[in-house]
């Protein structure tokens, strides 16, 4: 089932809440990508599927109005501020720009009195026109703002919804915005942004409010790890706001066909450095300082205790009990907690699994391809069930336009730098002219910290210069435990677009296969290549040595080439293979 | 019958004497609203810049203050004459009330010409009219503020002269003054918004779209420009406005009907809305007679010059394609005019809604004042948007649950409210 296309959408009647109509527009322009996505799954939603869970969870679209693009054009030309937006100020200096400007006239009634009747925490969102255009996904390319909108008198609040909204106008104009469209190659100047006024699912504990669960569910998984495969799909969740998954790459991943497993975690010890401590919630409180331009102005980071005290951690953790060092699972007794969402997961308090293997199966035949949804959920406070669930967003996955298929034979050619038949990912890259190796004959776990401190400065320049990499070492990379490999954190090598993993020299124990990195693998699609010592294939070290060194220190070596490298990963093979041509 | 009704005053107390039949008003209620409570005249001399001394005329005339300080304009105009500022106040007295802002009516002026007077003569007349009527205004007393041929720069110079009688920094004495110096951002632009955000809902109501609607406007000073803008930005297509010409003594109408670009428009006009015929015809703009305004085949006609302009006699003239006639002036049309105009089923915005986006913006501005605070312009004009809105549909609403125009029912709610607080403080 493909739609032709997103509804029509009536027009915003100044009732939020109480009018008969919960998806609206202002203006007539268009939607955007982010918002067109969400019409077009307005009635699939909302039909026979939300039926089929009740009354286990109530599923729905939050209430939500767009200011469709038109307003944006007037916004900039209005205040004259084309040049300055596409100018190489810093973000800040645009940011302040925008907020000094004016919205439109026939704009600021309908916020006016959008705000005059809400009084609950509000997402502004953005909702861009290439990323309708383009069928492609901007994940975290744009702002989203989160105002607790809880202010008493609605002047405060309608100047806090307009600096939201100035600010995501803004945000299309920021650096790496900027990039993002021209790697597309698109031009900022095409781009037009529509903004997405959202209510913000969740529940208010004292100063905080925030979803007990958020997630992201894909329907393809192009990082299969453990008992996985690619076409189960695969979910993060997390407690409180969407922001730990999609901007700090925390989350409890796990197959949706195997809710019951644990993440590839190595040991329990990597589980619990791993699992989350912190969640994001609104802060309700004033904020620490007047910042318009800030994207978490009203988002604070608050402990697990906190969850815990409001009474929303004892469905959604498990606590490590050290004299037996297992998980127990729910929080009765102390200890650290983890937040594995056992009660859900592994005891069916909610259908929440098959909910979202239906939703992708809907999301996948109505937009035809693979996709990404972003959701959120409150529990009952008392028992659990019955929950709320949000559909926040459905995206197109980031898949390369090329068709990847990688036999076997193309992984034996004579211009193979390296080839893998453990390899994370999907695409063919061939922007990467940089290859950051640490060199074979130096290399000794007793020195991986210093390894470690010469990747992170060489990071730092080739990210400064724009230039994305090849990494290659040894042993697991990002390991707490030097003698098993680099103990870097991603922050350390994260202009690395793709990753190789080789076996210790010295040794032959396992790979991490990439599970220390691989919310961050997932979330910035980096390539990752796993070699094994009984691995056929080898790198080409010899080739490796020829190239002259741009830059080398003790044990870290970088050469850049004339022409790029061509990498290509067989997503649903698991092969991979490296050609310098 | 005919002379009667184009004096402002008879037809203001005509409309008053029909909403108070209607709310069956007794006759005390009826006596205190039919007139200003409070008239000044006085004489202003004046040296002018060649030695020679004229005086002028001016006046202050307060309708009413039941529901707060009265709020009205000053006008410069060399017609004007008592009745036309009676009318003026009593009409404020009704915008206020329809807006539900907490002032009373009131207006003011001089008459005479400014197209004739130097800068420091019409200096000299803004202070000479301060220090004439001073013990008569103030914050919280009667504020004034810019009309027909005042502007920010006129205010500026009655604050001065006010705050130099008391002695001390009064904001609030006086509205419309210049952004940075006491004035409101959006003031400017808010008559003529005020009037778009009322004619996009009677839009809605008529349930088309402003997309292709075209629209006629008599004049092109502060409100039609503003209008004019705003509605084109709705998707609307203003194809002829009309305005004084100066040098000539004749109004003209200036046409182009693929659409009347404002900003190139308002490049070539003077300070008081008068267009340079000929760059109007260089830039390829048919010149008409200035009653073509209201022949015009549009959707929309914008009268938004000054009272009765549209008579019995040229009423017949307006086009079968007009659906709606929104009053950027104060009291457009005859009353008998009027009454032909409902016949033929046309929306009529009524002045006392449709140009009621200054006056709100002048409380805002009064409000900034007396708090020495100043909101954004989104601020402004989103609170502005909000009060035509809620305006135009208590009107729209009350007007068909009780079968009544929409005149009708905006007077009926405006003359109730300032009836119900002369009750409430026991004058009647």
């Amino acid at each position: 089932m493909i739609l032709p296309g997103p509804p029509s959408i009536p027009a915003f009647d100044r009732n939020f809440f109480t009018g008969q109509e919960r998806f609206t527009a202002i203006g007539r322009g268009s939607l955007g990508g982010k918002a067109q996505g969400l019409a077009r799954m307005l009635s699939l939603v909302g039909g026979t599927l939300a039926a089929s869970f009740q009354p286990d969870i109530e599923v729905c679209i939050p209430t939500l109005t767009v200011i469709t693009t038109e307003f944006f054009d007037l916004f900039v030309k209005q205040n004259d501020l084309t040049d300055k937006a596409l100018s190489d100020l810093r973000d800040d200096v645009i940011a302040n720009s925008f907020q000094k400007a004016n919205l439109p006239a026939q704009l600021v009634g309908d916020l006016r009195a959008l705000i005059a009747q809400v009084k609950t925490p509000l997402a502004v969102r953005s909702s861009s026109l290439l990323e309708d255009a383009m069928f492609e996904p901007f994940a975290s390319v744009y702002a989203t703002k989160m105002i607790p909108n809880n202010q008493l008198d609605a002047d405060s609040r309608f100047r806090k919804l307009v600096e939201a909204v100035k600010f995501i106008y803004a945000s299309t104009f920021f650096k790496d915005a900027k990039n993002y469209i021209r790697a597309t190659r698109h031009a900022t100047a095409d781009e037009k942004m529509a903004v997405i006024i959202q209510e913000v699912v969740g529940l208010r504990h004292g100063q905080r409010f925030y979803p007990h669960v958020s997630g992201v569910a894909r329907s393809h998984n192009f990082y299969p790890l453990g008992h996985a495969k690619p076409s189960d799909g695969v979910i993060d969740l997390a407690l409180g706001l969407g922001k730990t998954i999609v901007d700090d790459g925390v989350a409890w991943s796990y197959s949706p066909a195997h809710p019951q497993a644990n993440p590839p975690y190595n040991t329990l010890d990597d589980l619990l450095s791993q699992t989350q401590s912190e969640f994001w919630a609104i802060n309700m409180d004033s904020p620490a300082d007047y910042d318009p331009i800030n994207e978490t102005e009203y988002m604070r980071k608050y402990s697990l205790g906190d969850a815990e005290k409001d009474g929303v951690l004892r469905f959604l953790a498990s606590t490590y009990r050290a004299q037996d060092d297992k998980i127990v699972y729910g929080i009765t007794e102390p200890g650290p907690r983890v937040v594995d969402f056992a009660p859900i997961l592994k005891f069916d308090l909610l259908p929440l699994s098959r909910l979202l293997r239906d939703l992708l199966n809907l999301c996948e035949d109505a937009l035809d391809r693979m996709v990404e949804i972003e959701f959120a959920m409150t529990l009952d406070e008392q028992r659990g069930r019955p929950a709320q669930f949000a559909f926040l967003q459905v995206r197109p996955m980031v898949v390369s336009a090329a068709e990847v298929e990688l036999r076997p034979e193309d992984m034996e050619e004579n211009d193979v730098l390296l080839a893998s038949e453990a390899a994370l990912g999907n695409g063919v890259r061939e922007d990467i002219r940089d290859i950051v190796y640490v060199k074979p004959d130096k290399f000794n776990v007793h020195h991986s910290e210093a390894v470690a401190s010469e990747l992170e400065g060489l990071n730092r320049r080739l990210q400064a210069l724009g230039l994305p990499y090849l990494l290659i070492g040894f042993g697991r990379w990002g390991t707490s435990d030097p003698q098993a490999g680099i103990p870097v954190n991603f922050g350390q090598i994260s202009g690395a677009k793709v990753i190789v993993e080789s076996a210790l020299p010295e040794t032959s124990s396992m790979l991490s296969q990439g599970s220390h990195f691989f919310h961050n693998i997932t979330s910035f699609r980096v390539f990752y290549f796993s070699l094994s010592p009984f691995d056929k294939h080898r790198i080409d070290w010899e080739w490796l040595s020829r190239q002259p060194a741009a830059w080398e220190a003790e044990f870290v070596r970088h050469v850049h080439l004339a022409s790029p490298l061509k990498i290509t990963v067989d997503g649903t093979a698991g092969r991979g293979v490296i050609r310098h041509g | 019958m005919v002379e009667k009704a184009l004096n402002p005053f008879d037809a203001a107390q005509f409309q008053l004497d029909r909403a108070a039949e209607w709310l069956g008003l007794d006759l005390p209620t009826r006596e205190l609203l039919r007139s200003p409570m409070k008239e000044h005249q006085v004489l202003i001399p004046l040296r002018r810049d060649d030695g020679t001394v004229k005086v002028f005329r001016g006046f202050r005339v307060v309708h009413n203050d039941a529901r707060g300080p009265a709020k009205g304009g000053i006008r410069f105009h060399p017609q004007q004459t008592i009745d036309t500022i009676r009318a003026l106040a009593m009409w404020m007295t009704w915008k206020c009330a329809l807006l539900d802002i907490p002032l009373g009516g009131s207006s003011g002026g001089i008459a005479c010409d400014p197209h004739y007077l130097s800068l420091r003569e019409q200096e000299q007349l803004c202070r000479g009219w301060v220090r004439q009527l001073a013990h008569e205004l103030g914050p919280r007393v009667d504020v004034p503020a810019p009309e027909i041929m005042t502007g920010s720069h006129h205010m500026l110079w009655m604050l001065d002269e006010y705050e130099a009688i008391y002695g001390e920094r009064v904001p609030g004495f006086i509205t419309g003054k210049p952004v940075g110096m006491g004035g409101s951002v959006g003031r400017v632009e808010a008559s003529g918004y005020g009037l778009v955000f009322a004619l996009r809902e009677a839009l809605k109501e008529l349930n088309v779209a402003a997309d292709g609607m075209t629209a006629s406007f008599q004049g092109f000073g502060n409100v039609a420009q503003h209008a004019g803008r705003l509605f084109e930005q709705l998707g609307g297509r203003v194809v002829c406005v009309s305005c004084w010409d100066q040098k000539e003594a004749i109004v003209y109408a200036y046409r182009k009907e693929s659409g009347i670009d404002i900003d190139a428009l308002a490049g070539i006009t003077d300070r008081f809305g008068g267009i340079d015929r000929n760059k109007a015809e260089e830039m390829g703009y048919e010149v008409l007679p200035g009653e073509a305004w209201l022949t015009q085949d549009v959707d929309i006609l914008i009268p938004a010059a000054v009272e009765n302009q549209i008579t019995e006699e040229d009423v017949a003239s307006i086009r079968p394609r007009v659906r709606i006639i929104a009053e950027g002036a104060n009291s457009p049309a005859t009353p008998a005019a009027d009454k032909i105009i409902r016949e033929r089923g046309i929306l009529v915005i009524p002045d006392i809604l449709a140009n009621a986006g200054g006056v709100t913006c002048s409380y805002f501005e009064q409000v900034q004042s007396n708090m020495n605070y100043y909101w954004e312009k989104d601020e402004v004009l989103g609170k502005l948007d909000v009060k035509m809105t809620s305006a135009f549909h208590n009107v729209l609403k009350f007007g068909k649950a009780k079968k009544l125009s929409m005149r009708e029912a905006a007077f009926a709610i405006a003359v109730a409210r300032v009836a119900q607080a002369c009750k409430d403080r026991g004058w009647v």
